[in-house]
Order: structure tokens, then C-alpha cells, then sequence
């Protein structure tokens, strides 16, 4: 209403007579000017003078201060007034005639003037400054009105012309930058399309589905790649059924390729270096070194194991040839996740001992040398449009072709590196190879209908003619030939075999397949199991109980060559459209005789769940690897088979269900995810940062210490002093480990040497006759006086030898499984498991416990956890010790939730409140010093955030009312288990010592807490191995 | 899903944990057929029978269809005892509409032994369990 008045009344005010229009320019013309004009008009002006005098009164309140102050100036300056007094005066009434002044007695005619026009001036500008955005055609009444105003200027009242074609151009003007400087059907135009599309992976590289992925899936530009996270379809629990009943399809293209070339002995004395057999089976296991399974291992930098750790890794051999019989110079892939590759790899240079291979970087393909012939291209466009039709013809020539592999790849990098001293030479083959994953149980089906196995070449002569000679080559060699078969009979069993977790894990399978694209079906449809396929015939027992010979894991797709020549060979979609087209029958089935294409691929095992007791094989699969080019070829014929696509979510949701720590966040020793902790913490610092104070959490009264980041370093030095000082206080060990668990309970924070001595000797008493159970309480009071002795020892060792402040993961399986035995509980079920695993598994001592803790004093173990009732963990949710009477409490009530936290005080809240005042007066003052003093004050201790503990951290293990333990990395409630799961990482330290103070039929059990909760949930603690 | 569990085997003492991890595999499955079901431990017992029940009876009113004139009810192992139970408590609950023929078989299970050193080959060894299945008909009243 207001802005359709503010409009009209600017109509008016334009349409005022003209003389007011005029008086804008009394300031700038001279007295003379002025006065000849008034003396000219002076009677017209007079009767005009008084509506006017009424208009600008109702204008007063907006232009006051601009009228009245130059007023108030000019009144004592002197000056002459003659004629024009009278209508000075006049004027100046109409002005001000509410106010109760004293009319002044004379007034400079020039100032005077002067001020008025100043004050028309502002009230000209108010009247032409447009309130609202609209265009001027908009504003017209609806009579005035015509149709296609804003396309003709010459439909609007001629006053209006003007602007309206000022507006029109501005709005050109802006179009114009935002428009692409091609139109859109060139735009779209292949060429140009891939031109684009090529300049846009520069950065970060594109997998070969990209296209497909953007079009359906949240993009996220991660570790130089584009790699859809999530799909933009609900699916959360679609993919999880997915992955349990059906099959779900990823691409893990981004994976990262190593390859070592090289004697067999020389590689693994070489890598042998860097990794244990403490951790699992290393290079060197048999099965893995004949070829026929795949390795998995953590690698550690040389001589270093157990610290300092690079990353985990999966590896494969090369088979060896039946048929050759001098296997001198062996292949290794190792498959890294692309974070850990660069550590990886100078690891692997340096302990191989390499250089660059100069010559191999020569060579580099030609895809590289696009970018130059690209920029040339456009800048010519640009230039005139005749030549663009010239440089088009001279493209067609030489067309530009589509990034295919490693885009970002520098052309004078070298990627490959080789080693004078051992012969190994190392390449580097990312990107040269697609990686798709396939999970669940339909998986078999899907690759069985997509893929059929390439047909041998049986035609004689015309073989120079055909492209895939290298095909026409090995049909001529029989042993290969028996091998195919083989490999194709191998193959269609998998079809009759209703999950992949009944193959042995890792299993290799090599293949040669025909064109995936040929057998297309027309509709997409749900690839079913076979019943006829399923016969439980010897062979199928063959293949579930041996798994696949170790001659048909062989596949040509280590042969560099020969996929180099698959790539180029690649017969296009359009062609093939084309042939499509061109059938005799539509939509019959396509037969391309010889000219099909034969792509070698290699089908590799992934077992789900291997460990832990519940759902065993979940999460199977199979990892299907291609040669580059043909990603998108055989990607549509696995959806139209029905498998469902999963992202980066998809797989951290698998890893999560699999019990498996996911690539790198679950690494918390390693550089990459280090890295990734603390870009995780920013991004939550700075969502937490984004809502008020009142509308988050504030950690510091939740007791959350912090809750973005998990700090490994401090919990495991805190623990590593907590022990220290109970070793050291005059007691037995066993009664000091009671001692402090009522330490717990009586709530106080923290746990002094001197004061453990006398809780314990009150206790002592008391723990003695019902607490132990009698197994334990015999090999303590042996185990204590031995101990007593090392122990000293020990902790002089262990001072001297630290000197590293670093924590590490513990990996070695042997005490894994020590451990993982000792925390399960001791009831009346699993009786009769304990004992037989007691067989060769050492007891819960206290000797045991100070053997372990003095070579891995700083350690973190990898669990599990399962809550009991109800409770959702999050991540960074805190792990920590339940105290005797919640123990109590649940034996009395099962349905006891658990215990909760009581609030803490947030003593930043006067220093928070101060800052705040501060910063109000600042701004109110603007005070030099002040700020000074602020920015003094704030570099000490950093900003004051309401809600989050600042400076350092206290002592984390008892900050809270329950002694820390650890931290969860994952955690969910999980549509598998049907409870709230977790994974996380705990103290080695902290663990035994609840271990070992827990009664027997309570062991494992522990307590979480989410970081913005108050409420305990009990857990039990798994640890799988 | 079949439940494998049964107690750790007395083969077990001849296995040398130092040398090889023993990781059970799933038993072998045939495709799964809609009247087919798998009885476990894990599951409420009272949930089996419910969706043996609503099987047998069908959908409700939205179909108006009978629901499966049979069913099969596969049990392994530990869980044959939960599997006669749920037929007889079916059976028991139709007033004489239902009944049950047994049939029992031996199941082949694998064991995967993963070897710990670097010079074994991983082994695998069969051992065999009984399972039984029962299936649940309708008989036409007379």
C-alpha cells in the first residue's frame, strides 16, 4: 500500500509544474541569472507559491535536516536582500510555520537559493529513486497498459521511453555475462561437449561412470576425483537390503594400482621390511604367492612395525605361466586407497631402492597432449567465425579425444620407477584400470548374465584384417585355449552358487569376455538365480571346498599391451547403435562375428564378514577389475541386471556392518587419517559454530572434553601416567585395581598416588572373600609377587626407550586374540568355549597384563561394540568404565538403562560473558586499546567458544564421573543387528585394567555415552579377530 | 537363514591354534522359494510362528487369497528343536486343517582353517550336521 502511495506521490511530484524542475539549476547559474528570472515570473510565482509552500510542508519530515541546518548557517552571515525578500520570506513561513523562531531580518539571496536547491535536489532524487525493482512497464497502470511493452520501447508513453530503454539495455548488458559465448546447440555439440568436459577434470579427475553418477548421485570432490557420496533417491535401507538379499553395485575405480615388476625374492625381501607377521599373513603366504588368492596387510614404513603405519593394502600375484617355465620376474598389484598412495609410495621407492625410469616418461600416451590443442582451439574460435569451420575440418582430422585413464597425470612426472641395485621396477597404474564391487548374494547371477565368455576365433587367414589379433594369437596356443575353457566352465558353476561367501575368501578368477553391450537386454530386469543352475554336484563341491585352480586365475589383463589395444579397439556406442539399427529384425540379438570385442577382466573375491560369531559372509562380493575405456560398457549391463548403486555412504554403511575400519577414517595412526581428523574436526567445528549458543549443546556442562576430534595421543598418555602411579603407590596390584574402580565410584576426579594406598587398604578387606572369583585370585597372588620384580625393570625400560610420544594401534593378532577371549564374559553358554580356547590361551594375570603393557605401552585396540538396550551411539561417543554399582544396579533391575552423568559447570561462562561484554563495548567505543588488550588476551587462549572446553585439556581419563576408555569412530543403530552398534577404538592400557577388575561373569562390559548426553548406555565389548 | 549352532566339534582339539584360525562359512543355500522358511536361534520364537501363521493364512483381507496351501520349515542343527516345535504348534492351532511330514537329511558344512604362518596353504574341512524339513499342508476337511 505504502510503496503504491510513495509511487503515486512520485507521479505527481513529476508532473509538478515546470518551474520547480527548474529551480534545480538556481544553485549553479549565477546571481544575475537568478534574479533576471524571478524578476520575469515574479507574479506568477507569487500565486503559485502558496500549493507549493502546502506540498513541501507535507514533504517536511523527510527533508528537515537538509533545509533547515543551512539555514540556521546563513542566518548570521550578512548579505543584501532586495526584492526577492518579500518571497524569501514567504517561503521560509510556508517552511516553518509550526515553529517558534524568530524570523530573521535579512537573507543572502545567493545562500539562500543555494540551500533551497540543495533541498529540491534531494527531494528530486527521492522522487525519481525507485523504492521497488520493478521495471518501468510494470508500473504503468493497467489501462496504459499494451502487450509486448518490455519487448518494443515504442509501445510505452513517450516519457517513459527513455528509461525503459535504459533498462533494456542494463538487462542485456547483464545477460550477456552470464551467458556461455557459444549457443546451446553448439554447446552441446560433441566435440565441444568433450573439450568441456576434459577442462572440467583437470582438477579433479573423473571416474568413467562420472556422467552416469552426476546425473543421479550427490557429487563430492575427494582425494582429485569426483566420486558420488550418496544417491539423491531415498535408499538408505533400500541399499542396506541391497546388500543383504539382493546386490549392490559400486565403483571403486578411484582405488589406486601399484605395480612391482621384479624377482620374486628380491620383492619380498624388499617388502618384508614393511610389514609383520605379527599382523597376519604377509607377502609371501603361499596361496597368495601362487596367484591364486588375494592378500590383505597393513604396511608399516621400514624397520619401523609396530609404529609408524602407511596404510592397509590389498595385494595379488601375478600367476605364474603353466606354460612358461621361467618364472624369473614376477607381478605385484597392490591396491591402496588413493590417500594412502603417496606415502605408500615413496615407502615402496625407498626400500626397493629406485629412480625414475627416464624413458618410460617419455613415452607418455598421447591423451596428455590434448590440453595445448584444446586451448588453441578455442582461442581461434574466439577469433572469427570462418576459421572455426577451417579448424573444425582440421579436428575432424585430428578429433580430441576423450580423457580416458589419469587426465591430472603430469606428462613429465614420471610414472614408473625402476631400481638399478634389485631390478624391481615399480609402476604406477592408477587409473589404467576400472574396479567395480559388487555385494550380496545376487551378485553371482548378475555377472553370470552379464558377462558371457568370449568365443574362441575359429576362422584361418583373414587374421591381419581383424583388430584383436592378440585374441586370434592365443586361440592359436592350446594350452590356452584349455585354459579358457576351463575358466568358462569355472565360471558358469558361479551362476549355481547362491552366495559369494561360499567360495574361499579372496578367490581369483581370471576371465576373457565378449562385449558385454551385445547381449543387453531391452528392459531393465532382476537378475534371479538359475534353479537348474543348482545342482550340488561335485564340481560345485569342488569349487566351494578348493576354490578356483590356480591356472585359471590367470588373465591377460596384466598384460599392458594387450589392454592398451582392448582400449583402443573399443568399438563406440554409436557404432553400435548404428549396427543395432541396421538389423534385419529390430531389437533381435546383435552378432558382430569376430569383430566383437574380447576384454580380458579379473573377478576377485571379497569376503564379508569373516570374523566375530553373528552373520557370517555378510557383505560377500565380488571386485570385477576392467581395462580403462570400457567402465560405462559393462556398468549399464550390471544395472539393467538389477543391481542397485551405492556411493561413499554405501560403503562406509558396508564396512560398518562388516566390523571392518573404513579407508582413512579409521586409521587413526596413519598421515591420511591423521589428515582426516582434523578436516573432520573443522567441518564439525564449523557446523556447530553456525547455530546460536542456545540452540547447541554446550559440551563443557555435558563433560564432553571434545567432541569433535578424539584425542588418541592424550588418552593414551593419561593412561600410560594413571598406571605409572599405581605402580608405583606400595600395594598389591591386584588390590590397587579394586582400589580404583571405588575410586570411580565415589566420584572423585582424580587419582593421586598418595591417595590410591588408602582407599585400597580399607577395601582390601572387603574385596578379598566375596568380589574374585577363585581362578583369578590364585594366579594374582602369584602373579603379584613375580611381577613386583619386572615391573621396576619394566618402567625404567620403558622411561629410557620412550622416546616418542606417538600411540600406535595395536594390529598383532596374537594378543588380539588374548584379548578378545578375555572379554567375554565367563557365563554359564559360552562355558564350554572358554575352556576350549583356555586350552592354548594364556589367563588374565596381572603378569600377562604388565608383559603386554610394557612392549605396547601406548596402544589402541579396534572394537566392537553392541549395546545391551536401548541407545543410539554416535560418533565420538565416549567409551568408559562402568563402576561397581552400576553393576549392582543392573543385577537388580534388567531393565536399568544405566547410570547418567551429573552436570558439570562450565567454567568459561564469566570469561565467555566478559569477552562478550568487551566486544559490545568495542564496538559501541571503538577504542584502540581495547582491542589491543582483546587480541592480547585471545592469542594466549584462543577465542572463547561458548559450549566447548578451552586451551588444553585436563586429564581426560577422569574427567567425568566414569574413567574414560575410548572413543567410537562408527557408530549407528544398525538394521542388521537390530540394536545400536558401534566401532571405535580403546585404550590397550585401560582395557586390561578393567579387564582384570571386572568380576568374570560382567567382563566386557562397558559404558557409552553420546557427546551431547548426559545418559550412560551399557555396551558389551566385542573384539573380533 | 539356518542357524549352525552347534557346539564346537571334538575335531577341534586336533587343531593347532597356532598354526591355523578356524572360520566357520555359511552352509550352502538353494534358492528361496516364498513358502520356504528357515528357522534359527537368534529369532523370536514367537515371531517364527507368526510368520509361519500368516503364511499359511494368507495376507489378510487386502488379497482375500488362502495364503500357501504348504510351507516348508527348514531347520539345521540346534535348531531342528525349534522347527518340530513350530510345526506341532501350528498344526496343534489349526483344529486339524494343518498337517506336517518330516523329512530329515545331512547337511555338508565348510570350515575355512586360515593358516597364521606364511608357509601353509589355507585348509578347508567338511563336517556334516542334520537338519530336517517339514512341511506344513493343508488337508481339505472331509
Amino acid at each position: 500500500m505504502s510503496n503504491a502511495r510513495e509511487k503515486k506521490h512520485a507521479k505527481k511530484m513529476r508532473n509538478q509544474p515546470t518551474n520547480v524542475t527548474l529551480t534545480s539549476g538556481f544553485g549553479i547559474t549565477d546571481e544575475k541569472g537568478v534574479k533576471h528570472h524571478n524578476g520575469n515570473e515574479k507574479s506568477f510565482h507569487y500565486q503559485k507559491q502558496e500549493p507549493h509552500a502546502g506540498a513541501a510542508q507535507h514533504q517536511q519530515p523527510k527533508s528537515t535536516h537538509v533545509s533547515s541546518e543551512p539555514c540556521m548557517n546563513e542566518q548570521p552571515s550578512k548579505g543584501h536582500c532586495k526584492g526577492e525578500k518579500g518571497k524569501g520570506q514567504a517561503g521560509w513561513r510556508g517552511g516553518h510555520q509550526g515553529a517558534t523562531r524568530e524570523i530573521p531580518k535579512y537573507i543572502t539571496a545567493s545562500t539562500f537559493a543555494q540551500a533551497r536547491a540543495a533541498e529540491i535536489n534531494a527531494m528530486l532524487k527521492a522522487v525519481t529513486q525507485k523504492s521497488s525493482n520493478s521495471l518501468v512497464f510494470q508500473t504503468l497502470p493497467r489501462h496504459m497498459r499494451r502487450r509486448a511493452m518490455s519487448h518494443n520501447v515504442k509501445r510505452l508513453p513517450r516519457r517513459l521511453r527513455e528509461i525503459a530503454q535504459k533498462e533494456a539495455e542494463k538487462t542485456e548488458h547483464q545477460k550477456k555475462e552470464h551467458s556461455k559465448n557459444k549457443c546451446r546447440k553448439a554447446r552441446r555439440c560433441h566435440l565441444n561437449l568433450l573439450l568441456e568436459f576434459n577442462r572440467r577434470q583437470k582438477k579433479n579427475v573423473w571416474l568413467e561412470t562420472h556422467i552416469w553418477h552426476a546425473k543421479r548421485f550427490h557429487m563430492v570432490k575427494k582425494w582429485g576425483y569426483c566420486i558420488g557420496e550418496s544417491p539423491t533417491v531415498k535408499s538408505y535401507r533400500a541399499s542396506y537390503r541391497a546388500m543383504t538379499n539382493h546386490c549392490l553395485l559400486q565403483d571403486l575405480s578411484y582405488y589406486c594400482c601399484l605395480e612391482l615388476n621384479g624377482k620374486e625374492e628380491e620383492i619380498l625381501k624388499a617388502l618384508s621390511r614393511m610389514c609383520s607377521i605379527d599382523t597376519g599373513l604377509t607377502f609371501a603366504a603361499v596361496h597368495c604367492l601362487s596367484g591364486k588368492r588375494q592378500g590383505s596387510l597393513v604396511l608399516y614404513r621400514a624397520d619401523k612395525y609396530p609404529e609408524e603405519m602407511l596404510g592397509p593394502i590389498t595385494f595379488i600375484w601375478k600367476s605364474e605361466d603353466g606354460t612358461i617355465t621361467t618364472p624369473i620376474n614376477r607381478k605385484l598389484w597392490l591396491w591402496t586407497h588413493p590417500t594412502l598412495k603417496q606415502d605408500i609410495l615413496t615407502e615402496l621407492k625407498v626400500v626397493c631402492q629406485c629412480v625414475p625410469l627416464p624413458e618410460v616418461a617419455a613415452s607418455i600416451p598421447e591423451v596428455v597432449l590434448t590440453p595445448p590443442e584444446e586451448k588453441s582451439h578455442i582461442e581461434q574460435t574466439k577469433n572469427c567465425k570462418k576459421r572455426k569451420r577451417d579448424d573444425g575440418e582440421k579436428n575432424a582430422n585430428n578429433p580430441v579425444k576423450k580423457i580416458v585413464g589419469d587426465g591430472t597425470r603430469n606428462p613429465f612426472q614420471p610414472y614408473s620407477w625402476t631400481s638399478p641395485a634389485t631390478g624391481i621396477v615399480i609402476s604406477d597404474l592408477t587409473m589404467e584400470m576400472n574396479r567395480y564391487r559388487l555385494i550380496g548374494p545376487l551378485s553371482h547371477s548378475i555377472l553370470t548374465e552379464a558377462l558371457k565368455t568370449a568365443s574362441l576365433y575359429t576362422g584361418i587367414g583373414d587374421a591381419e584384417t581383424l583388430p584383436h589379433s592378440w585374441w586370434i594369437e592365443t586361440c592359436k596356443n592350446p594350452d590356452r585355449v584349455a585354459v579358457h575353457h576351463h575358466q568358462e566352465a569355472i565360471f558358469e558353476l558361479l551362476g549355481g552358487i547362491a552366495s559369494p561367501a561360499e567360495i574361499p575368501a579372496g578367490t581369483i578368477l581370471g576371465l576373457t569376455v565378449g562385449d558385454p553391450r551385445v547381449n543387453l537386454p531391452q528392459k531393465k530386469s532382476k537378475a534371479l538365480p538359475n534353479l537348474e543352475k543348482c545342482q550340488d554336484n561335485e564340481k560345485v563341491r569342488q569349487l566351494r571346498l578348493e576354490g578356483v585352480p590356480v591356472e585359471c586365475s590367470h588373465s591377460f589383463i596384466w598384460n599392458q599391451d594387450i589392454c592398451k589395444s582392448v582400449t583402443e579397439n573399443k568399438i563406440s556406442e554409436k557404432e553400435l547403435n548404428q549396427m543395432r539399427s541396421e538389423l534385419m529384425v529390430p531389437g533381435s540379438q546383435l552378432n558382430l562375428g569376430h569383430r566383437e570385442s574380447k576384454i580380458p577382466i579379473l573377478l576377485i573375491q571379497q569376503p564379508g564378514k569373516v570374523t566375530g560369531e553373528d552373520r557370517l559372509g555378510w557383505g560377500s562380493g565380488w571386485d570385477i577389475l576392467l581395462p580403462k575405456g570400457w567402465g560405462m560398457a559393462f556398468w549399464i549391463p550390471f544395472i539393467y541386471r538389477g543391481a542397485r548403486v551405492g556411493g561413499l555412504k554405501e560403503g562406509l554403511i558396508h564396512s560398518r556392518y562388516k566390523g571392518a575400519p573404513s579407508i582413512p577414517d579409521d586409521y587413526p595412526d596413519c598421515p591420511a587419517g591423521i589428515l582426516f581428523a582434523t578436516e573432520q574436526e573443522n567441518n564439525l567445528l564449523e557446523k556447530y559454530k553456525r547455530h546460536p549458543p542456545a540452540k547447541r549443546p554446550n559440551y563443557v556442562k555435558h563433560g564432553t572434553l571434545s567432541p569433535f576430534r578424539c584425542p588418541w595421543e592424550q588418552l593414551t598418555r593419561d593412561w600410560e601416567s594413571r598406571i605409572k602411579a599405581q605402580e608405583e603407590s606400595p600395594v598389591s596390584p591386584c588390590s590397587s585395581a579394586n582400589g580404583k574402580s571405588d575410586t570411580g565410584k565415589e566420584d572423585t576426579c582424580v587419582v593421586e598416588g598418595e591417595q590410591v594406598p588408602q582407599l585400597t587398604c580399607e577395601t582390601e578387606a572387603l574385596q578379598d572373600s566375596p568380589g574374585e572369583p577363585e581362578e583369578m585370585m590364585d594366579t594374582d597372588s602369584q602373579g603379584a609377587t613375580m611381577s613386583r620384580d619386572t615391573t621396576d625393570e619394566d618402567i625404567c625400560g620403558k622411561n629410557g626407550g620412550r622416546a616418542k610420544s606417538t600411540f600406535n594401534v595395536l594390529r598383532n593378532r596374537k594378543l588380539l586374540k588374548y584379548l578378545s577371549a578375555w572379554c567375554q564374559p565367563v557365563g554359564r553358554r559360552n562355558q564350554a568355549v572358554l575352556r576350549a580356547s583356555r586350552m592354548h590361551q594364556q589367563e588374565l594375570t596381572r603378569a600377562t597384563c604388565l608383559s603386554i603393557l610394557c612392549s605396547y605401552p601406548r596402544s589402541l585396540v579396534w572394537v566392537s561394540l553392541s549395546l545391551l538396550r536401548k541407545g543410539n551411539p554416535e560418533l565420538h561417543t565416549m567409551i568408559c568404565i562402568p563402576s561397581k554399582e552400576d553393576f549392582l544396579r543392573l543385577n537388580e533391575d534388567r531393565l536399568y538403562c544405566g547410570p547418567q552423568e551429573s552436570k558439570h559447570s562450565d567454567p568459561f561462562k564469566a570469561k565467555a560473558r566478559k569477552q562478550k561484554e568487551k566486544k559490545k563495548t568495542e564496538k559501541g567505543q571503538k577504542q584502540e586499546r581495547g582491542t589491543a588488550g582483546e587480541s592480547r588476551c585471545t592469542k594466549g587462549c584462543s577465542e572463547v567458544i561458548p559450549g566447548l572446553w578451552l586451551g588444553p585439556l585436563p586429564n581426560i581419563t577422569d574427567h567425568c564421573s566414569r574413567t574414560l576408555l575410548g572413543f567410537v569412530t562408527q557408530g549407528d543403530f544398525s538394521l542388521a543387528a537390530g540394536c545400536g552398534r558401534a566401532l571405535g577404538f580403546v585404550s590397550l592400557t585401560g582395557l586390561l585394567e578393567m579387564l582384570s577388575s571386572q568380576p568374570a561373569d560382567k567382563r566386557g562390559l562397558v559404558l557409552l555415552r553420546t557427546p551431547a548426553s548426559l545418559q550412560y548406555r551399557f555396551a558389551s565389548i566385542i573384539i573380533d579377530i | 537363514m539356518a542357524e549352525n549352532g552347534e557346539p564346537w566339534g571334538a575335531s577341534e582339539a586336533e587343531l593347532d591354534p597356532v598354526e591355523y584360525t578356524l572360520r566357520k562359512r555359511l552352509p550352502h543355500r538353494l534358492p528361496r522359494r516364498p513358502n520356504d522358511i528357515y528357522v534359527n536361534m537368534k529369532t523370536d520364537f514367537k515371531a517364527q510362528l507368526a510368520r509361519c501363521q500368516k503364511l499359511l493364512e494368507g495376507s489378510g483381507g487386502a488379497r482375500g487369497q488362502g495364503g500357501c496351501p504348504e510351507i516348508y520349515i527348514h531347520g539345521l542343527g540346534l535348531a531342528i528343536n525349534r522347527a518340530i516345535n513350530i510345526a506341532l504348534q501350528l498344526q496343534a492351532g489349526s483344529f486339524g486343517a494343518l498337517q506336517v511330514a518330516a523329512n530329515t537329511s545331512t547337511v555338508e558344512l565348510v570350515d575355512e582353517l586360515e593358516p597364521e604362518t606364511n608357509t601353509r596353504e589355507p585348509l578347508t574341512r567338511t563336517r556334516n550336521n542334520s537338519a530336517i524339513h517339514i512341511r506344513v499342508f493343508r488337508v481339505t476337511p472331509k
